[in-house]
């Protein structure tokens, strides 16, 4: 199984659209996929559905890891698309923000994910990379960053970089896949430019190719509870996370993420 | 066009972190997994500084450095000062001192394993049976110092019982890093008396500059 971290260091960047999308892609494909909501705000969960709300989940499991993994998955109609909300206890309950305070217990969770057969288990995560967000990261096979093109987002890079590198000292085998430009507007200069200015600034590996645009229809999907692709005109949109979806298969073992 | 984003950043030191983030970690290719973490690692320790737990061996009030810890009695030796010098006790052969400082450790702070290494994380001294910390102990030196912290020592709780302590020390032979398995995280006065005893331990003996 592979665990992919959706983190960045900045909030409302559009990880929970980027992680509910993708992980749609990737289980539409074929991927044993698990969304799990490790963002105490549970966006995830509210952007789906009411009911999910008010489920046991993620921190649920931090606060008591003897909940077995089957009371916290949810089904959806997509066979080989499942969700773990952020659950009742917060992350206060949880014991706070101290980094690496949950580590293992969150290294206990991907290894129950993994003994249930899942091929992929994507994480959206609470902005930050410290506390519980830190303990994600240092126990993840592979980290995805969106970042918001603008240049208020693209001055906390560096910032950005510097938590990463830390982090990987907690956990060496952390792939950074990069870098995913998120509410990109062509039709603004600030937004294109800090686009450039960042591709500019990264080396091009660490920088996907694929940029997910500013539009109406992520307000419409969430506020019906969907993944885009669900929405009878989301079929470009999810041509985007379908494009997005491919370029981490690349930079991913094949035969590891399908085994 | 880069008005907005240059001057807040330096691109030269952006470009750095991020190849370094690119590139495979070459500490993987190593037999260790989780660098040092195994199962029965329960979490960092959050903040620092219970004081040793009172189940300790006896200890005085104030910490003894182990330049006042007795040497081994030598039979021959007919004449034992009452009050030695420090630096006269402490001398000796450079094993021998440390030998001297890891029985301090055990002493003072119930310490069960002691390891010392170099900057560049080749072993000078570990009776620790704690290899596998090593790379961890190292790693969470670097980045410590990179952080600038008033002591740079980190402490990661490894078991229920049992924490990590990694204390870098600057000596006249270049910066040290100590591992110290102990029953709690150390206290501020205990690292600056641990940094204290390294750094004398370590330094050359006087004369020879």
């Amino acid at each position: 199984m592979i665990s992919i971290a959706v983190s960045s260091q900045k909030g409302g960047v559009g990880k929970t659209t980027v992680s509910i999308n993708l992980a749609h892609s990737f289980a539409l494909a074929g991927v044993r996929t698990l969304l799990v909501d490790a963002d105490p705000q549970g966006s995830v969960g509210l952007s789906l559905t009411r009911q999910s709300r008010l489920l046991a989940g993620f921190y649920d499991y931090l606060v008591d890891p003897g909940i077995p993994l089957e009371r916290l998955i949810v089904p959806t109609r997509l066979e080989t698309f499942s969700l773990v909300a952020s659950g009742q206890a917060s992350d206060y309950e949880a014991g706070g923000a101290g980094m690496g305070a949950h580590l293992a217990r969150v290294r206990g969770f991907l290894r129950s994910v993994a003994s249930h057969g899942f091929d992929l288990c994507l994480i959206d995560t609470a902005a930050g990379l410290f506390g519980i967000t830190g303990d994600v990261i240092a126990s993840s096979d592979a980290i995805l960053i969106p970042q918001q093109a603008e240049p208020l987002g693209i001055r906390s890079v560096p910032k950005l970089l510097e938590g990463l590198n830390r982090l990987r000292v907690m956990n060496p085998r952390l792939s950074v896949l990069g870098v995913c430009l998120t509410m990109v507007q062509n039709d603004l200069a600030e937004s294109t430019e800090a686009a450039s200015a960042l591709r500019q600034l990264l080396p091009p590996e660490m920088v996907f190719r694929t940029q997910i645009p500013r539009d109406g229809l992520f307000v419409r999907a969430s506020a019906r509870g969907l993944p885009i692709g669900v929405l009878e005109d989301g079929v470009g949109a999810q041509a985007v996370f379908d494009a997005l979806r491919s370029e981490i298969e690349a930079k991913l073992d094949p035969t590891s993420a399908r085994g | 066009m880069m008005d907005p984003i240059y001057p807040w950043l330096d691109p030269v030191e952006v470009r750095r972190l991020a190849e370094g983030l690119m590139r495979p970690n070459r500490e993987t290719a190593a037999p260790l997994s989780d660098a040092g973490f195994d199962d029965a690692f329960v979490g960092f320790a959050t903040d620092a500084a219970p004081p040793p737990p009172a189940a300790a061996p006896p200890a005085p009030a104030a910490i003894v450095p182990p330049d006042l810890v007795p040497a081994p009695v030598i039979a021959e030796s007919s004449i034992e000062p009452e009050d030695p010098a420090p630096d006269v006790v402490a001398r000796g052969p450079f094993l021998d001192r440390i030998t001297r400082f890891r029985d301090w450790m055990r002493a003072q702070f119930g310490a069960t394993g002691v390891f010392i290494l170099d900057r560049e994380g080749a072993v000078i001294f570990d009776e620790s049976k704690h290899g596998r910390l090593h790379f961890l102990a190292r790693s969470l030196a670097l980045a410590s110092r990179r952080q600038r912290n008033s002591t740079g020592n980190v402490h990661v709780k490894i078991t229920a019982g049992s924490t990590l302590e990694v204390i870098p020390v600057d000596t006249a032979y270049g910066c040290l890093v100590l591992g110290a398995v102990v029953p709690e995280a150390l206290n501020q006065a205990s690292v600056a008396a641990v940094m204290d005893a390294l750094s004398k331990i370590a330094s050359p003996p006087e004369g020879n500059g």
